[in-house]
């Protein structure tokens, strides 16, 4: 069902399935930080879906490792930490999604990535990589420079 | 395009909004005050419990005014697809909201929301049995201890109304967080991980899940004498009555349930043969080891085999390392003759049943409870 731009932008705040909403104080709003990724992705030449791909390949990686620190791309390390339950998607009409998150990092002193089901299915599916200082939040370029993909 | 021609598109479009959003406000609002649906009947389980409510709310709260508690999360929202239950008839069409969250088989299998599905006329409904016992339940926590860094142990009183919980060794209860920091209230779902004989009591395993609205509450807010609310109990994970012999693997707070039934077996003096597979990462993320290890010495067939997966190798740990599966399946090269119940993160269960059905074990042998 299709909401009203002021209903839809409810769903990204903090909710009873976000304790932080997806938005991370982010001011811009929902479709503006869409195409603004967008636009920065397209400059290095990698599809959303190619990222998406990527991070999938990661995440399941570290998810059968069952807690175990896994190599999911060369050079980078993932952890999975489970967790019980579902979370809708905030665009609303894509089911629900197990929780439960791989942590993406490389040696180095950066934050790592926090990688969900449901993270890799708003990129996929509607080019959205969540606000910025949002713990979820997917810097798209960097991202795919972690994992080394594409010609950036 | 000049400012007279914007405001000639933009009134009449602001205009018919604020017509459409009046009428839609008005037709619930009748459906609410004016519609009379009059009292409706719904039928369970083929005539197991009858009730008659009043027409034209979901079938969850209507469900819920009869103390038959349906889990969910959301509150009734249509967003969190816990609430589901079979409507054989009178359940009206598929609606938008609930349409994504349904399956083909689902729809097949005429499950529904029932937070979206209104009683307007007779229903007749399917639900699994255990709902029927369900109720809520208003508890005092008596003890909360920290089992690893980021697991707790919760003790908690059961008070009123009544002040003792009937459930079976692997269910699991909604406790329920209160509003703080402007987090809303939730519901989350913990096994249990005391034996069901302790009536007045439960015990909960709870690992902390960053930012988690009810977790973070449970660590950092929750007090020990503090009040809380929970529902339970649910799910259909539990010992089957056989005499096949077990493996159990669990890791992290799947451990709950798991410890639950191994309390009942000492208890009710189980002979059947067991063996508990339980994977850590580090020797620091294993907990209730001395209690697990004088249930080995009670239970006469009963084997604990915790393993860990990353623990650094000059380190003084002299049990299984690697993974769980792997593990399990050294000890147990044949489980065709076992049953499996397992606990744990859906990529755990995942593999899991993979090693054990690749091993010979029938699918309908391994019972689980996957945190999903």
């Amino acid at each position: 069902m299709k909401q009203p731009p002021d209903d839809r932008a409810k769903n990204f705040e903090a909710s009873k399935f976000s304790g932080d909403g997806f938005l991370g104080g982010d001011p811009r709003p929902v479709d503006e930080i869409i195409s603004d990724d967008t636009r920065d992705l397209e400059r290095t030449g990698i599809s959303r879906d190619d990222l998406a791909t990527a991070l999938e390949t990661a995440y399941l990686k570290a998810r059968n490792a069952l807690g175990a620190i896994v190599e999911v791309a060369p050079g980078v390390q993932g952890e999975f930490f489970e967790s019980r339950g579902r979370i809708p998607c905030p665009f609303r009409g894509c089911g629900v999604f197990e929780k439960g998150e791989a942590a993406l990092s490389v040696s180095d002193s950066r934050k790592p990535v926090i990688v969900t089901s449901l993270g890799i299915h708003m990129i996929a599916a509607h080019g959205f990589f969540q606000g910025r200082g949002s713990r979820f939040r997917i810097e798209p370029v960097e991202t795919a420079r972690l994992l080394n993909i594409g010609g950036h | 395009m000049n400012g007279d021609m914007l405001l000639s598109i933009l009134i009449p479009v602001a205009f018919l909004s604020a017509l459409g959003f009046i009428l839609a406000a008005l037709l619930v609002l009748a459906e609410k005050k004016i519609m009379n649906y009059g009292p409706c009947d719904i039928d369970i389980n083929t005539g197991e419990k009858k009730i008659t409510v009043k027409g034209g709310s979901s079938l969850l709260s209507s469900l819920a005014e009869h103390d038959i508690f349906v889990p969910s999360a959301c509150g009734g929202r249509g967003s969190c697809a816990y609430c589901k239950v079979k409507v054989l008839e009178g359940g009206g069409m598929i609606g938008p909201v609930e349409d994504p969250y349904l399956s083909p088989a689902e729809r097949e299998g005429k499950v529904r929301l029932s937070c979206q599905v209104k009683v307007r006329t007779p229903v007749k409904i399917e639900v699994p049995r255990e709902l029927f016992s369900v109720k809520r339940f208003k508890g005092v926590l008596e003890r909360k201890r920290p089992l690893t860094n980021d697991i707790v142990e919760l003790r908690i009183r059961i008070s009123t109304p009544p002040s003792a919980i009937e459930f079976i060794a692997g269910q699991y209860i909604q406790l329920q967080s209160p509003e703080y920091k402007g987090r809303e209230s939730v519901m989350r779902a913990y096994s249990i991980s005391s034996s069901p004989s302790e009536k007045d009591h439960i015990e909960l395993v709870i690992r902390k899940v960053p930012d988690g609205i009810c977790t973070t509450w449970v660590f950092d807010f929750l007090k020990e004498g503090q009040q809380v609310d929970l529902s339970g109990p649910y799910g259909e994970f539990h010992l089957s009555n056989t005499d096949a012999p077990i493996i159990f693997i669990a890791g992290g707070s799947g451990m709950a349930p798991i410890y639950s039934m191994l309390r009942r077996m000492r208890e009710t003096a189980g002979v059947r043969q067991a063996t508990y597979f339980f994977g850590a990462t580090r020797h620091r993320d294993l907990f209730y080891l001395e209690e697990l290890r004088g249930l080995e010495k009670e239970l006469a067939s009963f084997t604990f085999v915790p393993a860990l997966s990353n623990e650094p190798p000059d380190s003084e740990w002299k049990g299984e390392r690697g993974l769980i599966t792997q593990v399990a399946q050294k000890h147990v090269p044949d489980p065709s003759k076992h049953e499996a119940y397992l606990c744990g993160s859906p990529g755990m269960i995942d593999s899991s049943i993979k090693m054990l059905t690749n091993g010979g074990m029938p699918a309908n042998k391994i019972f689980y409870d996957k945190f999903s």
